[in-house]
């Protein structure tokens, strides 16, 4: 495309097909321990 | 259907909420977006006619249409028809925040802790409740395989031997039980030794170490109990830990507060100290304290945010970067949509244990006794407290429904929710703000490293 460039990202609708195993971390043991950060965990089940 | 369309250090960037897609625009592009829904062509034309070419204003109306039959742009959202079966999924627990120590040997002006004492008595967990609450995770798991365990405290170094007898336990008890324990800690660094370094380094995933940046941020706010600073007896120790580890598995963490709103300065002094991953967060604090946030904060702040996004992205194509906790973003391998839209955990997946083994939804809500759940003996007592923080989502919350970052934040801090305004389905709105923010410079900075990349 000459107007966009399309950065690539995990489509979340076809993240519901195979989601929800519930083993990636959970978002207050990482680092936060005051504020809720869940975009930045990776998934396990790739 | 919901797009964010923002500009942000020269990038022009419209994120699809609902499909998570990332596009990086030209003006006319970013100008038709907002009309391509409403209008037809002609009309769009008509309007953009004095700023863009005919043949232009045609291109980019096909490339728009292009990447709304992709599925990519104007998405509609489909979550919230499958919310209820998600409320109703099989609760199980699968990380605990064990509060080794209610005692401290700081006394950090911005506590939520007080001190380590939790608005309670001072006191150490014994190995018999560390124990019982491993065998308590371990019998709520239910299939899940990886258990997350962090030590916390007050000071959990101030109780260390209870920490390398509950680790040895946790693995005496993994392969029968087909689990497997990440052990974290978190610690100010002032009881670290070389024992302790090479214990965590062989067993513990992550080593979360508290400071807050410039020295004499550091020393105002996280001083000993008789006034002097922390940061000369820390700062050597921290950074042996971080090379010990090769740089990676711990974060050298920080708070900021009203005091220094200028914290860019404070990521950036840790990361020329050495360090490679680095988190510096907000304080919350009631709006009485001298120190907390307040929402004429926040200009300076957002200010702050662009500022360290901007050099973050220098240092890494000097090849000198470093990872800042809030601004990661896993746009590829990210979480599936069923964990965003569950947030956090905090009473369901993820449970506190206090000293003398007390359950409470999360280490925020300890010693407040409405939110006490029950304990390591008797199990959760109170279901109806659990069964609130489960209903809690991003559809749940009214603040969220229209809030292009509710599947970054999945809803927010419980916990501030309930400081801010006394239920845990409310927002606290400086947060919101500041996270808005964070999630347009991470964005951002993807788009400009990508840009890189093609360079």
């Amino acid at each position: 495309m000459k107007h966009v460039k399309t950065i690539n990202t995990r489509n979340l609708k076809e993240s519901m097909k195979k989601g929800g195993c519930g083993e990636c971390q959970t978002s207050c043991q990482s680092a936060c321990k005051t504020s809720c950060t869940v975009g930045n965990q990776s998934c396990e089940n790739k | 259907m919901m797009v964010h369309q923002y500009k942000n250090n020269g990038y022009n960037i419209v994120l699809d909420v609902n499909s998570g897609s990332v596009h990086v625009v030209d003006d006319i592009v970013y100008d038709m977006i907002p009309m391509y829904e409403d209008k037809s062509l002609e009309e769009i034309s008509t309007e953009l006619a004095g700023r863009y070419t005919a043949e232009d204003i045609r291109e980019a109306y096909e490339e728009i249409t292009e990447l709304k039959d992709a599925g990519s742009l104007f998405t509609e959202d489909i979550y919230e028809n499958y919310i209820d079966s998600f409320k109703n999924r099989q609760p199980v627990v699968k990380a605990l925040c064990l509060h080794i120590a209610h005692d401290c040997n700081l006394a950090c002006q911005y506590c939520f802790a007080e001190e380590g004492e939790y608005h309670g008595r001072r006191a150490l967990m014994s190995f018999e409740v560390g124990k019982k609450a491993l065998d308590f995770l371990v019998a709520n798991s239910g299939s899940r395989r990886n258990l997350e365990v962090d030590f916390f405290g007050g000071e959990p170094l101030m109780n260390w031997e209870v920490v390398k007898q509950l680790v040895e336990y946790g693995r005496s008890i993994e392969e029968a039980n087909n689990k497997k324990f990440r052990f974290t800690l978190t610690t100010n660094g002032v009881l670290l030794n070389d024992e302790i370094l090479e214990f965590v380094n062989r067993e513990m995933g992550n080593i979360v170490l508290s400071t807050d940046g410039r020295k004499e941020v550091h020393d105002r706010m996280r001083p000993f109990r008789n006034g002097k600073g922390s940061y000369d007896l820390i700062m050597p120790k921290f950074k042996k830990v971080a090379e010990s580890r090769n740089q990676t598995n711990y974060y050298v963490r920080g708070t900021f507060t009203h005091y220094n709103l200028d914290f860019s300065n404070d990521v950036l002094s840790l990361a020329d100290q050495g360090f490679k991953q680095i988190s510096v967060e907000p304080v919350v604090a009631s709006p009485e304290d001298g120190y907390a946030l307040r929402t004429e904060d926040l200009p300076q702040i957002f200010e702050e945010y662009d500022k360290l996004a901007v050099e973050m992205i220098k240092r890494e194509k000097e090849g000198r970067g470093f990872n800042f906790f809030h601004f990661m973003i896993d746009l590829t391998g990210g979480p599936c949509v069923y964990k965003r839209l569950s947030g956090c955990g905090s009473g369901t997946e993820y449970l506190a244990v206090t000293p003398w083994g007390d359950l409470y939804p999360c280490h925020q809500f300890v010693g407040n006794e409405d939110f006490l759940l029950g304990n390591v003996d008797d199990g959760i007592v109170k279901k109806n407290i659990c069964e609130e923080f489960k209903q809690c989502n991003v559809y749940s919350k009214p603040k969220c429904k229209d809030c292009f970052a509710k599947l970054f934040c999945s809803g927010g801090c419980a916990a501030n929710s309930y400081n801010f305004h006394g239920n845990i389905n409310d927002s606290y709105e400086v947060g919101c703000e500041m996270e808005r923010k964070r999630v347009e410079c991470a964005i951002m900075i993807k788009a400009a490293l990508a840009d890189e990349d093609e360079e």
